[in-house]
């Protein structure tokens, strides 16, 4: 290590030496080493000042980025409020505009047995519950974590296998509600999820976990949670209460020209 | 006593006055330090050695400073900036290392 060598043998400047042996020439004056130790002075101040004058802005510009993010979420559950409020009216309205004729009830009983199924209202029964996360090694290699992709073919297994409602943390799935990535998570209905990840599916208790487990989307997470050891825990439940899907809107209405 | 009052003088003004650094000059003023640091030790130990020239030091702190700026500013250009503050702050942090050592074995015989 001939580098580290010099470093450590050579620490002063050579030169002090070399204009030494030279001979002493003016040595008396005193002020450039002044004018340099203030400005040495100076250079140490400022960059204290400014470092520690720094760590304060950011911790306030973090805090309010809190602030806001916390704000928006209590915007969003105001109108979420809202919107459960006003779907209510909705059905009464149609209900009130439906009369009660033969005809109407005919429609209320279709209305009534598709609504659960297309995620309109909130249904609860029993069904099963799987738990999904990234794997312990997921910080390390970015294969370990669990993609939109796998979630998707999730609940496509179980919809397949035959489940009438299915959620994913508390976030009702229907035929409007996309599972996709956006940066470090994944969205449903374009809100994101935190770790890990709950789906619940309402359906035949009997056969619903074994038909999941046999189907496409219940090979490809074995496959998961062997080679890539993910966690996916599935489990029957008595009781599951989900809620309606937001995203369910009322686009079009008008009254029947019978 | 004349440096070490102009170091405490230096402080002094930067606090009182706090001269705003410009955003450009920024990153190169920790590694300025540094190098202004080891210029300093290097000129305590050549004084305690009697060889102390405050020209050589004037020089050597300036070059100092602007040599480590520049390796700093090169390898931000080249991507690898603070790789290279990283060896800067290495080297002369041996030095400055080795020049304490010597000063506190002249000063303290130990």
């Amino acid at each position: 290590m001939d580098l580290l060598n010099q470093i450590i043998r050579h620490p002063i400047d050579p030169d002090y030496a070399l204009v030494t042996a030279r001979g002493n020439e003016s040595a008396n004056r005193r002020w450039p080493l002044a004018v340099l130790a203030l400005i040495i002075g100076s250079l140490f101040a400022v960059a204290a000042l400014q470092t520690t004058r720094a760590a304060p802005a950011l911790q306030v510009e973090r805090t309010e980025l809190i602030n806001r993010v916390q704000n928006a979420e209590r915007a969003q559950d105001e109108l979420q409020g809202r919107v459960a409020s006003l779907s209510q009216e909705i059905a009464t309205l149609r209900a009130a505009a439906l009369g009660d004729d033969d005809a109407a009830r005919a429609l209320e009983e279709r209305i009534d047995a598709l609504d659960p199924v297309v995620g309109n209202v909130p249904v609860s029964g029993p069904g099963v519950l799987i738990v999904v996360d990234d794997s312990p090694s997921a910080t390390a290699d970015a294969r370990d974590r669990v993609l939109d992709i796998d979630l998707q073919m999730l609940a496509n297994g179980l919809w397949e296998a035959g489940a009438e409602a299915v959620s994913i943390n508390g976030h009702r799935l229907s035929s409007l509600t996309a599972i996709r990535s956006a940066g470090d998570a994944i969205t449903v209905d374009y809100r994101s999820l935190a770790r890990p990840y709950r789906v619940e599916a309402i359906g035949d208790v009997r056969a619903l976990q074994a038909r999941f487990v046999e189907s496409s989307a219940g090979a490809w997470w074995n496959d998961l949670a062997q080679n890539r050891r993910m966690r996916y825990e599935i489990s029957d439940v008595k009781q599951l209460d989900l809620a309606a899907d937001p995203g369910m809107v009322l686009r079009h209405a008008g009254k029947a020209t019978s | 006593m004349i440096p070490l009052l102009g170091l405490l003088a230096g402080i002094v003004l930067g606090i009182v006055l706090e001269p705003s650094i410009p955003q450009i000059l920024q990153p190169y003023l920790p590694i300025a330090i540094v190098a202004a640091m080891d210029a300093l030790f290097g000129a305590f130990r050549a004084y305690l050695e009697g060889t102390f020239t405050d020209r050589v030091f004037a020089v050597s702190f300036i070059s100092n400073v602007l040599i480590a700026a520049v390796i700093v500013y090169v390898g931000d250009q080249i991507g690898v900036g603070s790789q290279l503050a990283t060896a800067v702050v290495v080297v002369l942090g041996i030095r400055i290392f080795t020049n304490a050592a010597a000063i506190r074995r002249a000063l303290f015989h130990a």
